[in-house]
């Protein structure tokens, strides 16, 4: 029997560059969540040992920060800018459009088959092209922003994201 | 040991090749802008397909990057170089135009004519200077902090040095100056800090010099979440050597060994352009160990944040530096007392530190000829919302806002409703407030107002100002780190209470219950509490009669989702069978010529006027329960 599982071995890897009080957890974090899409109770673990921190302590911090992720994410995600200027033309529209074309009730939630998921953006910068969303794939690391958006934009690209379209079809409906 | 001047010229020479080879090329370069903004606009593809061109044609050009101006609203921006010197710049340039454009840079003058926007340097017949565009009448004629955009390569550490780069720090390190000698001249010309606290910067650098122990660690808040704010970024992303030579000379003035450059996670491009920065400046003795020969250290390094609005309070940002939970503690002790590891701290805003190597360069005179005594040199600022011309600009302090207005090309879609400035946590401003505001904090003062970091959004009268109230204040409720009571606990409350009025169910003892809880606000332990109830109280103190008509169930603007209901309009238009296969939630009832929306299903998303302006819009609705 393997002393440790397979994703563990992997995980002490991606980390074992980052030392403790060196400020280097956030750092940690995001590494591994690039590689694996979220951070699972073992990346506690892994990264607590690693830091010399209880996984705990990992978890509490990592909770904090809206960016981090502790359950696999939807195939494709729908970022929705909350932005000041985004909503001054339907923002909220356009949120709700999503979340109800997909049938997913809440922000940061997915569809049943983990296909197309809605998760919350925050303003950077690019209000010229307000509303806007970005279309993210964590497999491939592709983001997509789409700006001028309205809320049958937003209903035409949900569905098409629910019906397997590619980024590029759903950007397009 | 080598001199750091003589280190520095050698570097410099180097320097003024590469620059002068890339101002005057040999061949036509075509330069695609690329920052955040342009991405936005599909510069990518606007420069794929540029290069499928050239390549295509095996055209004799060159292809080359720069960074936006700030007429955002012209993006994806061109620019093309020639080799007699001349920049000429062109916006918007889509995919479809890429013929176009390399048909002009290899000596098809004219074909690109309907794209031209202006000549960034030398004069082609018949082009205006861009610096003539209305957008940049209220800018200085030549820009200091954004000196560098479109007149370089973001991502080359020679251009920078070639623009005078690094020339003020190499003769500080030089032993030009002493450590007292950097502080003074930050406080002479009156630096102040631009986040939007506005406290003197050479100040808190002497804080920190005096502070006790050899470890110092200098931190740039580079955390800018105030949505509408995109002043860092542009530092960022468009000079990102500014900001390492500005902690530079920070570092130098404080004795710190060690900086951190917090940098919010929404930002990508920034944070790879500053990562490269550092390793570029690193390689060639700028930063790091033993600085162009003098034995001083200073290490640099980017934290990369996830997402979390309060660690731009600079205790939370400490506190997440340090592997913990960004959560503002009280203070004192202060950051120079105790800040990261414990260790004496200073933290200052980007622009901040971006301004230290211009000041110490030109001198604090220099730095005072823009301005006004209150409020010295010039700021970035970033103006969105419902206006023509959306981007940047960096302007004196003291211009009026009403100008600012004139030259973003007035209002769009509706009469100038409200103004938004500093964030979620700053204010809701009336429209007869613009004749009397200028770019100055102090002027925002008498409406119970802050200026803010630089983000300013013009709202037009098809929102309801509830509903940006609601909207921000539901913003700084999810944001509350959660350690005080009167943080978290009052912002539901102020959150919920805006809810049910917006849902049409507002009631009398509201409005005492929100300057109950304004004032219970103030007794948070930082400002994240303490501001968070300000938009709420600006709505309250300026537009106290849409709040009072909004309580009688009456919201001209139909954005209030509970005093308005969605109709059909016109049977009989064509379009509305689009409106009902739009709806997401199947809400359109009875058979063709007859259909109407079901008002409990309807989710008033708009997607259904969308497609059908014609066919279905908005009715006003009489609340449902009586006001008590």
């Amino acid at each position: 029997m393997p002393l440790e599982t397979e994703s563990k071995v992997r995980l002490r890897a991606l980390v074992a560059e980052f030392r403790p009080n060196n400020g280097d957890l956030l750092a940690a974090l995001h590494r591994v969540q690039h590689e694996f899409g979220y951070l699972s109770a073992e990346a506690m673990e892994v990264i607590g040992d690693q830091l010399g921190l209880f996984p705990a302590h990992v978890y509490g911090a990592a909770s904090y920060y809206e960016e981090f992720r502790f359950e696999p994410q939807a195939h494709t995600n729908i970022r929705w800018c909350s932005g000041p200027a985004c909503r001054l033309r339907n923002g909220n529209g356009i949120r709700d459009a999503l979340l109800a074309s997909l049938g997913i009730g809440h922000m940061n939630g997915q569809t049943e088959d983990g296909r197309v998921g809605v998760i919350l953006g925050q303003c950077n910068g690019a209000c010229e092209v307000a509303p806007m969303v970005w279309l993210e794939q964590h497999e491939t690391h592709m983001i997509e922003p789409v700006g001028n958006m309205s809320a049958a934009r937003a209903v035409r690209m949900a569905r098409a994201l629910r019906d397997g379209a590619t980024i590029e079809e759903a950007t397009n409906a | 040991m080598p001199d750091a001047l003589a280190l520095y010229d050698a570097l410099r020479a180097n320097a003024d090749a590469a620059y002068a080879a890339w101002r005057n090329p040999e061949r036509p370069r075509i330069d695609v802008a690329i920052d955040q903004s342009s991405i936005s606009n599909g510069a990518l593809r606007t420069r794929a397909a540029i290069e499928r061109v050239v390549a295509g044609r095996n055209a004799a050009v060159d292809l080359g990057r720069v960074h936006g101006y700030g007429i955002q609203w012209l993006h994806p921006l061109v620019q093309v170089t020639f080799p007699d010197g001349a920049t000429v710049l062109y916006g918007p340039v889509t995919p479809a135009d890429a013929e176009a454009i390399v048909d002009e840079a290899s000596g098809r003058w004219g074909a690109a004519e309907s794209l031209r926007i202006g000549t960034v340097t030398g004069a082609r017949d018949g082009v205006p200077s861009l610096r003539d565009h209305p957008f940049f009448a209220l800018e200085p004629r030549e820009r200091r902090l954004l000196r560098n955009l479109g007149l370089t390569d973001p991502e080359s550490l020679e251009h920078y040095i070639a623009r005078d780069g690094y020339r003020a720090s190499a003769r500080m390190l030089g032993r030009h100056s002493t450590e007292d000698q950097i502080r003074t001249v930050m406080n002479d010309a009156g630096l102040t800090g631009r986040g939007g606290a506005n406290f003197p910067t050479g100040v808190k650098w002497n804080f920190l010099f005096g502070a006790a122990g050899e470890d110092h660690y200098l931190v740039c808040n580079a955390d800018e979440g105030d949505p509408g704010a995109w002043v860092n970024r542009v530092v960022m992303e468009g000079d990102p050597h500014l900001l390492i030579e500005g902690m530079l000379i920070g570092a130098f003035g404080t004795r710190s060994k060690q900086g951190y450059i917090y940098l919010r996670d929404e930002y990508p491009l920034a944070i790879a352009r500053m990562e490269q920065a550092i390793a570029q400046a690193e390689a060639a003795g700028l930063l790091g160990e033993d600085i162009l020969g003098t034995g001083l250290t200073f290490r640099l390094r980017v934290i990369r944040g996830a997402g979390a609005y309060v660690c731009g309070e600079e205790t939370g940002l400490l506190s997440s530096i340090q592997d913990s939970r960004g959560m503002p503690r009280v203070k004192p002790p202060f950051p120079a007392q105790r800040g990261v590891f414990d260790k004496p701290s200073n933290v200052n805003n980007v622009e901040s530190y971006a301004n230290a190597p211009l000041i110490l360069l030109h001198g604090s005179d220099w730095y005072r000829q823009y301005g006004t005594e209150r409020a010295t040199g010039t700021k970035i600022f970033s103006f969105s919302g419902d206006i023509a011309r959306v981007g940047f600009m960096e302007l004196p302090f003291g211009v009026p806002l009403a100008k600012v207005l004139e030259v973003c090309g007035g209002m769009v879609g509706g009469e100038l409703k409200a103004i938004q400035s500093g964030g979620p946590l700053g204010s809701l401003l009336p429209p007869q407030s613009l004749p009397k505001l200028i770019l100055q904090g102090d002027s925002f003062s008498p409406w119970d107002a802050i200026m803010g970091g630089g983000g300013i959004v013009f709202c037009n009268d098809q929102t309801s100002v509830l509903v940006l109230a609601e909207m921000f204040a539901a913003f700084v409720e999810e944001e509350s780190c959660g350690r005080c009571t009167t943080c978290h606990g009052g912002n539901q409350r102020q959150t919920e209470i805006l809810r049910r009025i917006i849902d049409g169910r507002g009631r009398r003892e509201d409005e005492p219950n929100l300057k109950l809880i304004d004032r219970t606000l103030q007794f948070s332990n930082c400002v994240h509490g303490q501001f968070s109830p300000k938009i709420t109280r600006n709505l309250l103190q300026h537009f106290h009669a849409d709040y009072e008509a909004a309580l009688r169930g009456e919201d001209p603007s139909l954005t209030m989702a509970g005093l308005y209901r969605v109709v059909v309009t016109n049977q009989y238009d064509p379009a509305l069978a689009e409106a009902v296969a739009i709806c997401p939630v199947a809400a359109f009832r009875g058979p063709a010529g007859n259909r109407s929306v079901d008002d409990a299903a309807c989710i008033r998303c708009g997607a259904c006027i969308d497609v059908a302006p014609k066919a279905v819009g908005k009715q006003a609705k009489a609340r449902t329960v009586a006001l008590n």
